[in-house]
């Protein structure tokens, strides 16, 4: 559901290619997704039936794709950590190139791993780039499979079983999950729409909890780890309209069995986009759509980044047909990702109730739009 | 009292402008010449060492393969098995547009920014519709022929960003488009064009092949090292960038020795200049020194003030070289680059970098020169005994009995060079310091010889021409405190042109010889870069008349030793008798050469890596380092001479390549080659730019290079006998304006400005063919050397010595020639001398 992070992976591929016009780099978001590259591609504007497992592969007629996990962890000691790893994946032309050459490629991939280390109060990143080819990096859908170099996401046959495995100097996971919940369909079953426009929409699917078990490894130090995670797939061609700045994106998961997920869409006059939606995913798996109506995000604090921006830090977010009101905490407030595009993406803490009974959980919020 | 005498030094300089110019001239085109080579040389080596930075970016280690490379699923384990991330594949080689050879840089995007930036740099971008950032970038990666260049060499080719134009790679013209430029950094990446790795690869024919991986290791990891080198197979090598640098750098550093010894001639030449004037100038105040000795000056004065003016000469003579030297140097950088390029390695030079120690060694060079020069006719000048110094007589008599020392001395020296040459085996600068040596030894010999000579001669003289015959041949003698130093700098360049011509004619006879004897075909055929089809071989291979076909490929293989140069030939039964061999029966080589494991080293080779028939060496091949058995040794004159033979059924069990440059083709008898060449031509047109020639068109052209690589040779040869002419013309000058009462009473004594002129030319021109003479042997002996010795601790050639008379001849009237021509200024002025005015200033 990370429309804004598409349009990062843009503004990847550009810094890649390091032109001098400044103007170019400096542009809005909006404006480099305004070019005329979307002719030839695939749209998500249409209801389509998702198929499991062979939808967790790649989708290359649609412009952009995204393999999202994200997860809180503890380790038997009960020092506590935060993961995040992303693979994009971004098609350059509609179809594949003519070659000779298995180098010449339309495929892109570009993954973020990030591991909050909350008792050091560390937050470490790394990122990595390729081409789709050579199996440098790469998807496939039976087994599926998603990689970058050495970072893979896989599952089995069915889809039950995943594993995620990456490292970078610093840090590193390898983990084993077990889905607890069937994928959940995001919007209206799975066309999720992101602004009026029809063709700005995506398809969109997560499976809000996995068990979750393995190592977390930092500065050579492995810990054996055990908690939840959370996967959200998206594929689109067309996501951002032009006065849309940046992106709310919450993932929660509570003690009751509930998951909630939850965006605002800002717009560039500081209203919230009237297709901000959420899905609430009950524990035994059924699922709700929220619209904007339904939830209220209000923020209590804010947060100035060293580089500079200002993030909302602290949450009250109140869903009064369900009687919740969850009060959301970062676990460490600076979890802000210096890929070559910045944004906040954290573990966080939620406290609260559910019709006057306490309840608590963890979560992932993404917070995109405020570095520029 | 010393400032006095420096006065008095400085201006009896001044009042012989002349003498002082030519003094000058001689120092400072010595220095001019050390200089320029210098900075030529160091420009074009830092020109290339720049640039291979530049393109290895942050590259510490090199991943090399065989001949064709590394296969691309090596680079796709190490980041995805393994995981390394600091890599980055490259396919690179060499291409064309229009007429510029550019070098071709296969990159990608996504791995660069761990090794190199410039690849990712785009100034200015295609302008047009649509264009924005994004597409360049898309167009970068998914359409093929889409390059990037510097602006410089963008403007050199004519090309505007957006432009279509023709690159012709692996000997197929392929559509390019230029998509953007760079500003590239003060023109270390001149004429790189930077491409996708696809682009690359296909327009190579090179699909699943990279040239080399490029790897940041951190300095001290071995532990990464030890890492990478476990996930690398057999055929594969990770060397250390700044090596493979080096390792390329060195093939060329013969060829700057060659050109330094050169410079180093034309200083010693021009050192025999200074000793020249400065004894000249001494001898000219003989008469002032004994003066200032009767007034008390002491003899350490003495000596002092004649240094001290020498050294001021020497600095000031000096530094305008240098500045010559600047000028020069810019000159000569083009021919250098042009000798580089066509020898060794593409390298772009468009300026001379400036290098202070070029500068402060040609420098040290001149003053050390101008002082050592000097030194000795001021040791002379202290001995003068006040008194006796005013007598003339003496002086003669001093001169004459210190010849036979001198030349004992210069026996001595010959000794020494012969040892030096002995016990130095196979070093280069001792090589060239015995060459110095030997001259300077024989050249000390030479007053003594042509004062024998011109003893006997002068009988003989008067009996032929006469009374001023006889003064002319006997003055030679009779004036030899004057004229020794003319005649040993004469004899000096004049044994230099011999035996640079002699060393260039044989070098030229030999591979005359040799390009007869190898190029066996009627007809070659092939690429000059890359591979040829294999449809368009066999389609050659059915022409009709064509009855043999004989396949070649060269290739370089590389390992932590170095490069190798490897010819892989399927010959024709025709083709053996073509290869020279220097050991053993050809039938027993050859039967052994198509065995397993079995190679031919050329000659050159074999002198470098000290390689002997029956010896083993150790090649990579595409399963690991193996040994193969040297047969015999082979003779090449070839530019990359330094080889390894092997026969085609080897090479491909050995290594992972099936390609051919070149096609041998023997025709039937009475086949007309001409048209079989169109035939070719024809067939090719369309498919492979293919390079066909005639065997006799192909020796017309190796010739024809080969005198373009000596043509430097021939510019600094002749401004060493540029130095020479110059120094005789300063002898002969000095000699008539010490002469002039001598001639001014010949003149009171009835003889006519017309004998006067032509006893002064007749002597000059004798003194000319005296020294042309007594420099033959000198200049054979140089010859020697150079082609025994310097040659072959150079390159590693075996050079048969051949020696043409008419280059002795030639030698011989250029020394006679040129003295008479230095001789007619000195003449015209004795012969329009007042005897009258030069008789009452005495």
């Amino acid at each position: 559901m990370r429309a804004t992070i598409f349009a990062s992976v843009s503004l990847c591929l550009l810094t890649l290619f390091a032109v001098a016009d400044e103007s170019a780099q400096s542009s809005r978001l909006s404006e480099l997704l305004t070019d005329n590259t979307e002719a030839g591609f695939k749209r998500a504007n249409a209801a389509r039936e998702f198929l499991f497992p062979r939808d967790h592969g790649p989708h290359e007629g649609f412009r952009n794709e995204w393999w999202y996990i994200t997860g809180n962890l503890d380790d038997d000691a009960g020092r506590r950590f935060g993961f995040e790893l992303t693979i994009f994946r971004f098609s350059l032309t509609p179809g594949r190139p003519q070659a000779q050459s298995d180098w010449r490629t339309n495929q892109v991939y570009i993954a973020h791993l990030a591991v909050t280390d909350v008792e050091d109060e560390r937050f470490y990143v790394a990122e990595r780039f390729s081409r789709g080819a050579l199996g440098l990096a790469g998807a496939q859908t039976e087994p599926f499979r998603v990689w970058i170099d050495n970072w893979e996401i896989a599952s089995n046959g069915e889809g039950e079983s995943w594993r995620i495995v990456a490292a970078d100097t610093d840090i590193a996971v390898d983990l084993a999950l077990t889905a607890l919940k069937k994928p959940v369909l995001n919007g209206d079953a799975g066309l999720s729409r992101k602004s009026s426009n029809i063709d700005s929409a995506s398809y969109y699917y997560s499976i809000t909890r996995f068990q979750t078990a393995g190592t977390v490894s930092i500065a050579g130090r492995n810990y054996r780890v055990s908690g939840l995670s959370w996967l959200d797939r998206e594929w689109s061609t067309s996501a951002l309209a032009a006065d849309q700045v940046g992106w709310d994106w919450f993932a929660l998961q509570l003690s009751s069995g509930t998951d909630v997920m939850l965006y605002n869409l800002r717009k560039s006059d500081a209203t919230v986009d009237a297709n901000s939606s959420g899905t609430l995913t009950f524990a035994d798996g059924r699922s709700t759509h929220l619209r904007v109506e339904d939830f209220n995000i209000r923020v209590n604090d804010t947060w100035d980044s060293p580089a500079g921006g200002t993030y909302p830090s602290s949450w009250r977010i109140h869903i009064p047909e369900q009687g919740l009101q969850l009060d959301v905490q970062p676990v460490l407030p600076n979890q802000e990702l210096f890929t070559t595009v910045r944004y906040w993406e954290g573990a966080v803490d939620v406290s609260g109730e559910k019709n006057g009974v306490p309840i608590a959980g963890r979560g992932y919020v993404e917070l995109t739009g405020y570095a520029d | 009292m010393i400032p006095v005498t420096y006065r008095a030094g400085f201006s009896y300089l001044l009042r012989h402008p002349w003498q002082l110019a030519l003094a000058m001239l001689g120092v400072g085109i010595g220095v001019a010449v050390i200089v320029a080579v210098d900075l030529a040389n160091s420009s074009a080596s830092k020109a290339f060492m720049l640039s291979m930075e530049k393109v290895a970016g942050e590259a510490t280690h090199q991943v090399v393969g065989g001949p064709r490379g590394i296969k691309e699923s090596v680079y796709t384990r190490l980041r995805v098995e393994r995981g390394i991330r600091s890599i980055a594949p490259v396919v690179s080689g060499s291409v064309e547009a229009g007429d510029t050879v550019l070098s071709l840089l296969g990159v990608d995007l996504f791995a660069e920014q761990e090794i190199r930036k410039f690849t990712s740099q785009a100034t200015e971008l295609a302008s047009g519709s649509g264009t924005s950032p994004q597409n360049v970038f898309r167009a970068f990666l998914t359409e093929p022929g889409t390059v990037t260049m510097s602006e410089r060499t963008a403007a050199e080719l004519g090309l505007q960003v957006g432009d279509s134009f023709t690159i012709l790679a692996a000997g197929i013209n392929q559509p390019a488009t230029l998509l953007g430029v760079f500003e590239g950094d003060q023109g270390t990446l001149d004429n790189i064009l930077i491409t996708d790795i696809g682009t690359a690869q296909e327009w190579f024919g090179q699909t699943g092949w990279l040239s080399r991986i490029d790897a940041r290791i951190a300095a001290g990891d071995t532990h990464a090292l030890a890492q990478f080198e476990a996930a690398l197979p057999d055929d594969v090598r990770i060397l250390t960038a700044s090596g493979r640098t080096q390792a390329t750098a060195a093939m060329s550093q013969a060829f700057m020795t060659n050109l330094t010894a050169m410079s180093l001639l034309a200083l010693l030449v021009g050192l025999f200049l200074i000793f020249n004037s400065v004894s000249f100038s001494v001898l000219q105040r003989r008469e002032y020194i004994a003066t200032l000795r009767a007034l008390g000056v002491t003899r350490r004065q003495v000596f002092a003030t004649i240094l001290t003016e020498a050294a001021v000469l020497g600095v000031i003579a000096s530094a305008l070289g240098a500045v010559l030297g600047l000028w020069l140097g810019e000159q000569l950088l083009a021919l250098v680059s042009r000798s580089i390029n066509d020898l060794y390695f593409r390298v772009s030079v468009t300026e001379v970098t400036v290098n202070s120690l070029s500068i402060i060694k040609g420098f040290a060079a001149g003053v050390l020169a101008a002082i050592i020069a000097a030194a000795l006719p001021a040791a002379d000048a202290t001995s003068y005994e006040p008194r006796l110094t005013m007598l003339r007589s003496s002086l003669e008599r001093r001169a004459g009995r210190s010849v036979p020392y001198v030349a004992m001395a210069g026996l001595a020296t010959i000794v020494i060079a012969v040892a030096i040459l002995m016990l130095s085996e196979r070093n280069l600068v001792a090589g060239l310091a015995a060459v110095f040596l030997l001259i300077v030894g024989f050249a000390s010999g030479v007053p003594l010889v042509v004062r024998q000579v011109s003893t006997l001669l002068a009988p003989a003289a008067n009996a032929v021409g006469g009374t001023i015959l006889r003064m002319a041949v006997s003055g030679i003698a009779a004036s030899l405190s004057r004229t020794a130093v003319a005649i040993v700098a004469l004899a000096i360049a004049v044994s230099a042109t011999i035996g640079v011509s002699v060393m260039v004619d044989s070098f030229r006879g030999s591979v005359q010889n040799w390009l007869e004897q190898t190029l066996r075909a009627d007809i070659y055929a092939g690429v000059q870069r890359g591979a040829m089809q294999p449809e368009l071989i066999d389609d050659i291979s059915r022409i009709s008349g064509v009855v043999e076909v004989s396949t070649s490929r060269r290739t370089s293989i590389e390992d932590s030793s170095g490069r190798t140069q490897l010819i892989a030939i399927r010959m024709s039964p025709d083709g053996y008798a073509g290869t020279e061999l220097l050991d053993g029966t050809p039938d027993e080589v050859w039967a052994a050469w198509e065995r397993e494991a079995v190679v031919l080293v050329s000659e050159p080779y074999a002198y470098r890596n000290r390689v002997a028939p029956g010896d083993t060496i150790t090649l990579p091949t595409s399963t690991g380092d193996r040994p193969f058995t040297v047969a015999a040794r082979y003779q090449s004159y070839d530019i990359n001479a330094s080889a390894v033979l092997m026969s085609r059924t080897n090479y491909d069990r050995y290594f992972d390549d099936d390609g051919v440059d070149t096609l041998g083709l023997y025709l039937a008898e009475g086949t007309n080659a001409d048209n079989v060449i169109k035939q070719i031509k024809a067939m090719s047109e369309g498919r492979q730019r293919l390079r066909v020639d005639s065997n006799a068109r192909i020796r017309d052209l190796s010739l024809e290079i080969f005198d373009q690589t000596f043509v430097i040779t021939d510019v600094l040869y002749w401004l060493a006998t540029g130095v020479a002419f110059i120094g005789i013309l300063g002898a002969m000058l000095a000699l008539q304006l010490e002469r002039a009462r001598e001639f001014a009473l010949l003149r009171a004594l009835g003889m006519t400005p017309v004998q006067i002129g032509s006893m002064i030319t007749t002597q000059t021109g004798m003194i000319g063919f005296l020294s042309g003479l007594v420099a033959i042997p000198l200049g054979l002996v140089m010859a020697w050397v150079l082609i025994k010795v310097i040659n072959r601790r150079a390159f590693g050639w075996q050079i048969d010595m051949s020696v043409a008379p008419e280059i002795l001849v030639s030698a011989l009237v250029f020394a006679v020639t040129a003295s008479v021509l230095a001789a007619i200024y000195p003449a015209w002025r004795a012969a329009q001398s007042q005897p009258a005015i030069i008789m009452r200033e005495e």
